[in-house]
């Protein structure tokens, strides 16, 4: 008879916190829409990434921001998450979206032990408040020091410079999105690649550099240059 | 899902064969592996990532195929492959069976193998890759993606062999999977080597009976932020193994290592001790580990130890080395338990279980570790089923004598009647039946 006894192998939580910019010009061009395609799209990679993955319990939330912020999708086990689509209207509120990001890696609610959260933030414009003070609240949050920051702009009037301030790492970039088909590559590489690299780094050359304190693989090359350009 | 090679692409093979992408099976570090089928056969195929499929890369596989594979259960490469209309190359390889299964359905509690099934596996792995290190080879990648196992035998099959190598010849630059690496490769001061393989092996079967790592005890549980610096302490800078004899400092903590502190007072001493050397004197001194014939040798015996409870049917292991008067309980029901009936053959010890089959491994010292066509297996008398005996199912005649002196004759066919006291010839080894 197969009995044997204990539990699953010991796991730590990875929370994985989506932070979108639904200002008034995600509107323009379709941006909103693309985004919750990409983040459709980019779901069951993520889930047979997290189902592969022994070491950590994947838990994913959503916050969007425009006048304000809220959280859009509360914190929830990967197998169980679900997209409901993002609507854009109103201001960049970057700031209050940082300062609710900092408030939920406080211990508690945050616990003690965990694998460094993963945050991606999606932004196409200019922040409308004090993001300094958001940033800061975020920085003095020992979770949110450690938390493997990813940004993505989509367009080129992102503020890069604000972006880069975020991720907080002269080595790694905001990645650009100027089209629907990076955007979701962007997406899928965060989701499998990063999400993968955060819990348990695959298997890895030598000299892969360190940033954040995980090692993050290559980003993938675009499939067709050609599609590069600007097409909002 | 797939990005490099769209579904009904044709592709060459080296030998000149067209290949046909079928479906897609998985993408990893290094490129994507797609069911594929070569003129009439089905085989596995796996087209790198630009950046991946580099000229060192295609000179291994050059070697490995030239090689061939060191046994069976590696899925090694075939032949190389290329294709007009895509960049870089592939190789092909034998397709994995699908009733396997990976080791993180094991691990996510997705698969229950038996513990004979898994001490199968194991036994099977330490033969692996004592037989790729035979050949000179070393894996340096040895962790829970690449290996499958078969959850009713305990067959095993090892993917992803495309990084192995002639030990030390060539840096190929892959480091391992973290969690699996050698402290002194985690610290830097060595390369993957067969040394830094074994000590892989040893964490892989460590995880596979106890669904826990080694050194995640006490220092893990104070570790707040799992980031690679943290893991780069527990893992290398200052290692201890959980159980470590003479430091308790890093014991398995309840509520958060259960699993360490269930499995592991389960199994026999001396499996015990093997464990122990591998993660105490093992984990600083690459010559102190135990080798592949080790764990082999202690793998297959643990199999041989295996009693199922008589009162839940639940398999406990039948310590040879406890002593015979010390009560024992079942780990999953607490009932007592009597010793069980075995079959002393030379130093070793079988449990004989009402499933129980001996093989060329047990009954022939010239064919150890054959474990193929059985040659003996306990069945019920078929007039009377509450008499057990052992079938003789080899094609030599085995000689018994009974407690009270006489001999029989047991023809290919017959059985003996269990009891205590019993003496075997089989052919060039005698055995025993006590209690
Ligand atoms: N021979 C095979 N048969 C079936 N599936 C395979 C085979 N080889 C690899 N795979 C699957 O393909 C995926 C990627 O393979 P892997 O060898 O791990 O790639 P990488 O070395 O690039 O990480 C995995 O999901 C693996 O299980
Ligand atoms: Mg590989």
């Amino acid at each position: 008879m197969a009995i044997r006894p204990g539990g699953e192998l010991a796991t730590r939580p990875l929370h994985f916190i989506w932070i979108a910019d639904c200002s008034g010009s995600m509107s323009t061009d379709g941006k909103i829409q693309a985004l919750n395609n990409a983040i459709r799209e980019a779901l069951p990679l993520m889930r047979s990434v997290a189902d592969d993955n022994p070491n950590a319990e994947v838990l994913v939330r959503a916050l969007r921001f425009s006048g304000g912020a809220e959280w859009h999708v509360k914190p929830t086990p990967i197998g169980e998450f679900k997209w409901t689509d993002l609507r854009a209207h109103g201001q960049t509120d970057l700031g209050y979206a940082l300062n609710m990001v900092a408030e939920e890696l406080r211990i508690p609610p945050m616990s003690e032990r965990a694998l460094p959260p993963v945050l991606v933030l999606i932004s196409d414009g200019q922040p409308s408040d004090d993001y300094i003070g958001g940033l800061e609240a975020l920085m003095h949050e020992p979770w949110g020091k450690k938390a493997v920051r990813i940004a993505i702009a989509i367009g080129e009037d992102a503020d890069t410079d604000v972006l880069q301030q975020f991720i907080g790492h002269p080595d790694l970039k905001p990645l650009q999105a100027n089209n629907p088909e990076a955007l979701v590559r962007h997406i899928k590489w965060v989701s499998t690649a990063v999400l993968k690299s955060a819990s348990s780094p695959a298997s890895q050359a030598a000299g892969v550099p360190l940033l954040t304190h995980m090692p993050l693989p290559a980003l993938p090359p675009a499939s067709d240059p050609t599609l590069v350009d600007d097409v909002w | 899902m797939h990005q490099l090679l769209p579904l009904g692409t044709t592709v060459q093979s080296a030998s000149g064969h067209p290949c046909t992408v079928e479906t897609f099976l998985g993408g990893g570090g290094q490129g994507e592996v797609y069911r594929a089928n070569l003129v009439d056969r089905v085989l596995a195929l796996k087209w790198y990532f630009p950046e991946q499929a580099t000229p060192a890369q295609r000179n291994n596989l050059e070697v490995l195929i030239r090689k061939g594979p060191p046994s069976a259960p590696f899925l090694w490469p075939l032949e190389l492959a290329a294709a007009d209309d895509f960049p870089g190359f592939g190789y092909l390889m034998p397709l994995r069976e699908p009733h396997y299964k990976g080791l993180v359905d094991l691990m996510k509690r997705r698969t229950e193998p038996t513990f004979r099934a898994l001490a199968t596996a194991g036994m099977q792995l330490a033969q692996a890759f004592l037989d790729l290190h035979t050949q000179g080879l070393c894996y340096r990648d040895i962790s829970f993606g690449n290996v499958f196992f078969d959850p009713e035998t305990g067959a095993i099959q090892v993917c992803d062999n495309d990084n192995v190598a002639i030990d030390r010849a060539v840096d190929s630059g892959v480091l391992g999977t973290p969690r699996f690496i050698a402290p002194e490769v985690v610290r830097g001061e060595a390369a993957p080597s067969t040394q830094t393989d074994l000590f892989s092996l040893s964490v892989l079967l460590f995880y596979l009976l106890h669904i826990h790592h080694p050194l995640e005890g006490r220092r893990e549980a104070e570790i707040k932020c799992f980031d690679l610096p943290a893991m780069n302490r527990l893992y290398g800078d200052e290692p201890l193994f959980i159980f470590d004899p003479h430091d308790e400092g890093n014991r398995p903590v309840p509520g958060l290592h259960d699993n360490a502190l269930a499995y592991w007072p389960l199994y026999p001493q001396s499996l015990r001790d093997l464990f122990t050397r591998a993660f105490t004197a093992g984990l600083h001194d690459p010559e102190e580990r135990v080798r592949e014939s080790e764990w082999r040798a202690a793998l297959g015996q643990l199999r041989d130890t295996i009693r199922h409870c008589e009162h839940c049917g639940a398999e406990n292991f039948h310590d040879v080395g406890r002593p015979a008067d010390e009560p024992f309980a079942c780990w999953h029901c607490d009932q007592g338990l009597a010793p069980p009936l075995r079959l002393r053959l030379g130093r070793e010890q079988v449990v004989l279980n009402r499933d129980t089959e001996l093989f060329p491994h047990h009954l022939d010292r010239l064919r150890r570790y054959d474990f193929g066509a059985p040659l003996a297996s306990v069945q019920p008398h078929p007039q009377h089923p509450q008499i057990w005996g052992l079938n003789n199912r080899s094609a030599t005649t085995w000689v018994i004598t009974t407690a009270e002196g006489t001999t029989r004759d047991v023809e290919p066919g017959r059985s003996l009647t269990l009891a205590a006291g019993v003496k075997i010839r089989f052919g060039n080894l005698e055995g025993e039946i006590h209690r």
